[in-house]
């Protein structure tokens, strides 16, 4: 049901133009897990990032007459999904200082990657700025490189690589420490 | 190193599908959204939309155009008018003015006449 639906997407989003709802519901699968991952690994709570995902495709579907092929709807999707993210926690910011939820699985609950570093990493996004982590996860979730995750934010180029190359660097210091420490307690 | 922290990053950071329950729902409310929206109206009525508007665009700019005509003649037959009664005026004065004139001379060449008479 949720499975994306790669097949005719430009002829999905040529018919969804023409308020046909089955190729706006095809539109909709095949999208729908980029901006829910990018909702839910910005927000860090399940039921924010499905308002969030909800209103990015009611907003989709009143702006199709301005798309013009499936490269610039994925395009205009993630803008759309992470400003908004964006300008939810940084609202937020103002009057709570919560961090992302610890028991919400960001990583989906099937995922065959180190428990060690997916912790690790869940913490490290917590403590980004709203900026640096969109910044992220569009770098590691949808494979963007630096240009068009600058086109995307509508910031530079440099501040783009400088908040991945902080990034990396932290993850891989705290990487470092988290090791030291599983070692030694396998030595105690 | 650089490179395996970022194919685990990648690996990690997959995208994940959200629950089957919430994409129905979120099916439905884009498409009771749409339903409930007004329809767009079809190329040809809009052609004829934007006909009517420029239609009432050229009506009301001809109505401008013949009230504006209408008013420069008659402030022209006014004018007129005026110059004509202005150049009546000034004849009957003249008129008036020629015969004032001649009682004038006959009253003063009486009154001459009669003062030889009495011997003054």
């Amino acid at each position: 049901m949720s499975e994306p639906r790669p097949i005719d997407i430009n002829m999905d989003l040529a018919a969804a133009r023409a308020g046909q709802p089955a190729a706006i519901g095809a539109l909709i699968l095949a999208h729908q897990r980029s901006v829910y991952s990018l909702a839910l690994r910005m927000l860090g709570a399940r039921d924010l990032a499905e308002d969030l995902t909800q209103e990015v495709f009611m907003q989709m579907s009143e702006s199709l007459h301005g798309i013009e092929s499936n490269e610039h709807l994925e395009f205009w999707l993630r803008k759309v999904a992470t400003n908004r993210a964006i300008d939810q926690l940084r609202r937020r910011s103002r009057f709570e200082m919560t961090p992302i939820d610890d028991h919400e699985p960001m990583f989906g609950p099937v995922d065959h990657g180190d428990p060690l570093f997916q912790r690790h990493l869940e913490m490290h996004l917590a403590q980004l700025s709203p900026a640096a982590r969109a910044v992220l996860l569009l770098r590691y979730q949808e494979d963007l490189d630096p240009t068009e995750i600058a086109r995307t934010l509508e910031i530079p180029v440099n501040t783009v690589k400088s908040h991945l190359t902080r990034s990396l660097d932290a993850m891989r210091h705290g990487l470092a420490g988290a090791g030291r420490e599983k070692r030694e307690d396998k030595h105690r | 190193m650089n490179n395996d922290l970022e194919s685990k990053l990648k690996h990690a950071l997959r995208p994940v599908a959200p629950s089957d329950a919430f994409t129905q729902r979120l099916l439905a409310r884009v498409a009771a959204s749409r339903d409930s929206r007004p329809q767009a109206r079809p190329t040809a009525s809009r052609i004829t939309r934007r006909a009517a508007w420029w239609t009432s665009a050229a009506l009301a700019a001809s109505v401008l155009a013949a009230v504006g005509i209408q008013h420069q003649l008659q402030t022209e037959r006014e004018r007129t008018l005026g110059l004509q009664a202005r150049r009546q005026v000034i004849e009957a004065l003249r008129v008036t003015s020629q015969k004032l004139d001649l009682a004038y001379q006959a009253v003063r060449t009486q009154s001459v006449g009669g003062d030889r008479d009495s011997g003054v």
